[in-house]
């Protein structure tokens, strides 16, 4: 396992992060993003879409903070879990990542930022070669996509974080910073449709908090994840849910693992007035994963009318 | 004895401080070896003395053999493994560990097809990147080798041919990895692709172009590599069964997941000889493999075993990359190494086998198991490995510990285009057992009887014979199934949880030790051999070729030479790890270290008693016969103050030839049957085991969480309860892994999906049961102080013991290993609809009402209990053999008793027409000098 070979930027300061991404932009050069690098060293080493540049974010003071209405990119998942300051919600998923040992490293702007996965694209480069690379990762040859062959536009890889969901329930707010200046949009609209694409982030541009309101403190939540094993494994499906203590009605619900992007199910909880049993139902019906992680889809759709139901009962 | 005898002569009182401890410079000669800073024998300690021999430790299953050589010293204790310091400061040298000097970094360039031929091989550009040493192809190394002499179809690099993704083309070496891997890319290869097969059912069709030609004979033009029949017994008992159970089961292929990657470093030293350093479980085999393929003879070769970072079968087999490291040396006139990426080891695999397992038993008016019918297609991958074997083993594995009216098997072992299986932990016993020990449970319940008094009824007492002429000596499985039934309050629980909670029975049965070495014939060469060495010091240094791979035999021998010497543990070094240095070992397979290996070191370390008694008694003027050995010191039994001291009896012994040596080797007595393929399952012993497992069912998800296990394990005699205990609860967690998550996962296009430890799911230490182990102790009568094997039979009843505990909790079987949950849910949805509930937390729960059977297997069992103890205390040494149960006379052979009592090793006419799916490779005709060399 070798990496190959990238120039590795650290800025100080987030206007130096931004700089740097800018001067790179302009020189025509590709870059990624880097915090805990729990996602993307693993994806460098099978040689997944590698960069000749690297900016790191871990040397810039003051973007981990964590309290009740705001966490910073870099803060780790380890402590945002161990927090009394954050959201109970936003601890309880944190808690759930992957493994004690990854979320020492691994940052809340990673997880957010998490690449989507597919098992034809999280694969060694010879194992690529084999399947002559996917869509996602075509090495210039054009490839369609392996799992949904002969459309060879769309990428139907998985996004597989376990905290977004959550932060749609709670109407956080995403800050994003770039070369050209600050923006701020809810996260339940921070994602955006292909597998490729996966979220605004426009070249240059990072997600530096997610910020809540005052009123977040009323909000009480749950989240279900599931997965075969308690550690290591990503949400094969997810669902997080918040309302207002006391108060069913102002219920808020998203989902997680089951398409490129997690979404938020306002409308759909909406419709369905608090019936729980057709709120699962409508929610089945209306999410289409694909074969492309470990438990089948079929399985997977159908987990979701459990989970919704574990989650809005009390 | 207050106060002790001092240990070393010429030490003085005044020279020795109150506490006891030396004083530093007052002594004449220091003494290593008298036991460092405890100058004063301890006392021998009764407790771990048989009661035989006037100690206090209990004997319920009779004397053993080597009762007298025990002292107390060692034998039975909880001691940590003696490269446990090593390996827990990260000391100990694994096989990335080692660094040679001008090291240059080795890679293989691999298949990227399924199944082609190699039309040619261009390397000339790799070759011509600057930093490129050396490059190799097929053509550099064209002798065939294979772990099984008969079976010999692999080569360092392809040939003529490419048989799955990831199969071995070229390699390169150059100055660092990452020139190494640009080269790899430069080598230029031009395939012609071939027609693949994947479903190990195409196997046994005809086709164009087998993955290999058999040799001598091929099997139609099918890609069947070895089919078995085999029939015992009977046949007409089956008829009119009282209940029958018919089984068709599904298992994924399964890999070791150890946590080393294989990585070897080949080096032709200053003389020419190749010294090569690789993680092997087997060495001797890598070793004759490497002499072939190389055409270097084996005396200008050493094989250094690094320490072994797991290989549960994973690494004993001869690798091509071992072979491509040397060559690759060779021409460069440097150290090459190579190391693989976990994708890498699944593409060398050797895991256990994909199999469809069909199984039929029957049992009679009497709850007797009349039949057993098998039969078992296994995907053997693109090699043959130890795939000859596997092929029997999947059958015949499974003729104890229950007494059979007949038993039936077809097997079959096909070549696929995917990564080759082999051997692993429970070689080929464990996914038949599965499916037998789950059949027992069905079949329990149509007869309404309590299924762990079903077995108790039906089981071959000790010192008997299977229906297949396998030898049972000890036979502790009895005292397995009463313990682990006390331990999990079995009868207040089994058929009265409620839903999602269950309770599960599940038997195993392993080798202990293979009776018959595959290289040589028995009686011609030991199974195992070892040295041992003396010096002035003390200090005993003993030579084995048994390789540690974590299990613990360097541990085992160095306890048995402790116990016998009575000399502390740190007195003994074991020298394991060249083939310079070790007499030939086979290696660790088949579970036959601890049993062959310390028999033999037992044997050294007599041979050196002896010589040491017989010093004493020039000095002494007592007969060595009423001399004690404890602790560093040799005395007089009636009178401890006459006595001497090791190291002054030691130095007598070597007054006229220096140090002692000597030599102990083991080999297993004549045993078992002259038909086709009795070698196979023969073992000088078998350990057995039962497990109860209780697990969590989500009704709802389907998750199964394995919550407790009861695990009780015949090991003979623990020489080391800490490591029995280990290897019981290590063998949990990796059989849980392949009833509940592990499987490799072949996708639409055949690719192997899941290399790597993020997919391929071993359970995560959230995922582990409490385990009880339990300790069962049948005192073998060849096992070295009555020892006999632990390593590998422990992970045999998990899988039942699961599967049969989700039935008790949701009545439901499924027969596709692992239960992953949609599986499960997919079962519960589909009985849900059948049975029209709507609500999953509605399902019904099994529960039993016993029959008027059940009265009559508890009287059953309980006599046999008292007939099993009286022949485990050899009080009755009459003949028993399997069919006893059935009413015949041992004394006289069965097939003189019963008409069609009979053993067949072929299918006669009209079975050929009823044949199970691997028994229509019996349906192909033989075709003679096909191609290849077997």
């Amino acid at each position: 396992m070798l990496m190959p070979p990238f120039i590795l930027h650290v800025p100080g300061s987030v206007e130096e992060a931004c700089q740097i991404a800018g001067d790179l932009i302009s020189e025509g050069k590709e870059f990624d993003w880097i915090a805990g690098g729990t996602d993307l060293i693993p994806n460098y080493k099978w040689h997944i879409n590698p960069k000749s540049d690297v900016i790191s974010l871990a040397s810039i003071e003051g973007i981990d903070t964590i309290s009740m209405n705001e966490v910073g990119c870099m803060a780790r998942l380890h402590d945002i879990a161990e927090s009394d300051e954050v959201h109970s919600l936003i601890a309880e998923a944190a808690s759930k990542v992957a493994s004690s040992l990854i979320r020492r490293n691994a940052t809340l702007g990673g997880n957010l930022c998490l690449d989507t996965r597919c098992f034809w694209y999280n694969q060694a480069e010879e194992w690529r070669s084999s399947i002559d690379w996917c869509h996602k990762a075509d090495c210039g040859t054009g490839s369609d996509c392996r799992v949904i062959p002969n459309q060879n536009t769309l990428c139907v890889a998985t996004y597989q974080g376990d905290i977004a969901p959550n932060l749609m329930v709670l109407g956080g707010i995403a800050h994003i910073i770039g070369p050209h200046g600050a923006r701020e949009i809810p996260m339940s609209e921070f994602y955006q449709l292909d597998g490729i694409t996966r979220n605004v982030l426009e070249k240059g541009e990072f997600l530096l908090k997610i910020t809540f309101s005052d009123d977040i403190k009323n909000w009480i939540g749950k989240y279900r994840k599931l997965r075969l094993r308690e550690s290591w494994d990503f949400p094969e499906a997810g669902v997080a849910a918040a309302w207002v203590q006391g108060d069913k009605s102002t219920m808020r619900l998203a989902t997680t693992a089951l398409e490129s992007i997690p979404r938020l199910h306002d409308e759909e909880v909406a419709s369905c007035e608090g019936d729980i049993a057709k709120l699962a139902n409508t929610i089945f019906a209306n999410v289409k994963p694909v074969n492309n992680t470990s438990l089948p889809p079929r399985y997977r759709r159908n987990m979701i009318k459990v989970l919704v139901k574990r989650v809005c009962e009390d | 004895m207050a106060g002790g005898y001092k240990q070393q002569p010429g030490s003085r009182s005044s020279e020795t401080r109150k506490d006891g401890k030396r004083v530093a410079g007052k002594q004449s000669f220091a003494p290593p070896g008298s036991g460092g800073s405890r100058p004063k024998m301890a006392e021998r300690d009764l407790d771990f003395i048989p009661e035989m021999v006037g100690g206090k430790e209990h004997q319920p299953a009779g004397a053993h053999i080597h009762d007298r050589a025990r002292t107390g010293t060692t034998v039975g204790k909880r001691i940590p493994l003696v490269d446990a310091n090593a390996k827990v400061t990260g000391q100990a040298w694994y096989g990335d560990d080692v660094r040679l000097q001008n090291e240059i970094i080795g890679r293989i360039v691999r298949s990227p097809h399924h199944y082609a031929k190699v039309v040619s091989v261009d390397t000339s550009k790799a070759e011509n990147l600057p930093g490129v040493l050396a490059v190799a192809t097929g053509d550099d190394a064209p002798n065939k080798f294979g772990v099984l002499p008969v079976t010999k179809d692999e080569h360092a690099m392809a040939v003529e041919k490419v048989r799955h993704v990831g199969d071995l083309v070229a390699c390169v070496a150059a100055i660092d990895e990452a020139t190494a891997r640009e080269a790899a890319a430069l080598i230029e290869v031009e395939y012609e692709v071939l027609d693949s097969i994947h479903d190990m059912k195409k196997g046994l069709e005809d086709v164009d172009e087998p993955i290999h030609w058999r040799g001598k004979y091929h099997v139609g033009t099918t890609n069947v590599q070895k089919r078995v029949f085999q029939e015992f017994g009977d046949r007409s008992m089956v008829e009119n069964p009282s209940a029958m159970y018919h089984g068709k089961w599904k298992f994924q292929g399964v890999n070791h997941g150890f946590t080393e990657p294989h990585a070897v470093v080949a080096h032709w030293d200053s003389n020419g000889r190749l010294q090569l350093y690789t993680p092997q479980q087997v060495p001797h085999y890598a070793h004759r493999a490497l002499a072939t393929v190389l055409e270097v003879p084996m005396h200008q070769i050493n094989v250094i075993r690094t320490f072994v970072g797991g290989g549960f079968g994973g690494k004993s087999d001869p690798f091509p990359h071992e072979m491509c490291a040397a060559i690759l040396a060779r021409k460069a006139g440097r150290p090459v190494r190579i190391n693989f990426d976990r994708e890498e080891v699944f593409w060398v695999n050797r895991g256990r086998h994909p199999s469809h397992i069909e199984v039929q038993l029957y049992a009679d008016e009497d709850a007797r198991i009349s039949g057993f019918d098998i039969d078992a297609l296994i995907d053997g991958g693109g090699f043959a490995s130890f795939g000859h074997v596997t092929s029997y083993y999947n059958g015949v594995l499974a003729t104890a510990p229950y007494e059979l009216g007949s038993f039936h098997y077809t097997g079959a072992r096909v070549w696929t285009n995917k990564p080759a299986s082999g051997a692993m932990r429970g070689h080929g016993a464990v996914n038949t057992r599965c499916a037998v020990e789950v059949g027992l449970d069905d079949m329990a319940e149509q007869l309404q009887v309590d299924p762990i008094d079903l077995r108790l009824a039906n089981l071959l007492p000790p010192h008997s014979r299977t229906i297949s002429g396998f030898r049972i000596t000890s036979n502790g499985m009895r005292q397995a199934l009463q313990k682990v039934r006390e331990g999990s309050d079995w009868d207040n629980k089994f058929r009265k949880l409620p839903l999602g909670k269950g309770i599960g029975i599940g038997c195993g049965f392993f080798i202990s030790g293979s009776g018959l070495p595959i290289h040589w014939d028995p009686n011609k060469f030991p199974h195992a051999t070892v040295h041992m060495q003396i010096d002035m010091d003390g200090g005993v240094t003993v030579h084995t070729g048994a390789a540690d791979i974590g299990q613990g035999s360097t541990t085992a021998v160095a306890q048995v030479v402790a116990e016998v010497l009575a000399l502390p543990i740190e007195m003994i070094h074991v020298r394991s790890h060249e083939s310079d240095t070790s007499p030939v070992d086979l290696g660790s397979y088949s579970s036959r270290v601890t049993f062959m290996n310390a028999n033999a070191a037992i044997r050294a370390a007599l041979e050196i008693k002896e010589k040491l008694l017989n010093a004493a008694w020039d000095v002494l003027g007592y007969h060595p016969d009423t001399l004690v050995l404890n602790d560093r010191r040799i005395y007089y039994k009636h009178d401890p103050a006459i006595g001497m001291s090791y190291l002054e009896a030691l130095h007598k012994a070597q007054e006229d030839k220096g140090a002692l040596i000597s030599s102990g080797a083991y080999r297993s007595p004549p045993m078992g049957g002259v038909h086709k393929g009795a070698a196979a399952g023969l073992a000088p012993a078998y350990s057995f085991s039962a497990y109860v497992a209780e697990v969590d069912v989500d009704v709802e998800t389907g998750l199964i969480k394995c919550t407790d296990v009861w695990a009780a394990h015949d090991c003979g005699k623990a020489l080391n309860p800490l490591a029995v205990e280990g290897q019981i609860i290590g063998s949990c967690h990796m059989g849980l892994g392949q009833v509940l998550t592990e499987q490799m996962v072949y996708g639409r296009s055949g690719h192997l999906q899941n290399p790597n430890l993020l997919d391929y799911k071993i359970p995560s230490v959230h995922e582990m049961p409490n385990v009880t182990p339990i300790i069962i102790e049948s005192c073998d009568p060849e096992g070295p102080f009555g020892a006999k094997e632990a390593g590998e039979g422990p992970l045999l009843p998990i899988l039942p013991a699961v599967v049969n505990a989700v039935y008790d909790a949701i009545g439901i079987r499924v027969n596709d290993l692992p239960l992953t949950p949609d599986k499960i849910w997919a079962a519960i949805t589909k009985k849900m609809k059948i049975e029209r509930i709507e609500d999953a937390t509605n399902l019904p729960v099994p529960r039993l009402d016993f029959s008027e059977l059940q009265e009559k297997l508890a009287k059953r069992a309980a006599e046999h209990n008292i007939r099993d103890k009286k022949r485990q205390t050899t009080e009755d040494t009459s003949a028993y053999v399997n069919g006893v149960l059935f009413g015949f006379d041992p004394n006289i052979p069965l097939e003189e008793q019963v008409e069609g009592w009979a053993h067949a090793d072929k299918p006669s006419a009209e079975q050929l027409a009823e044949l199970g799916l691997a028994g229509k490779a019996w349906l192909k005709e033989e075709q003679r000098n096909m191609g290849g060399e077997n």
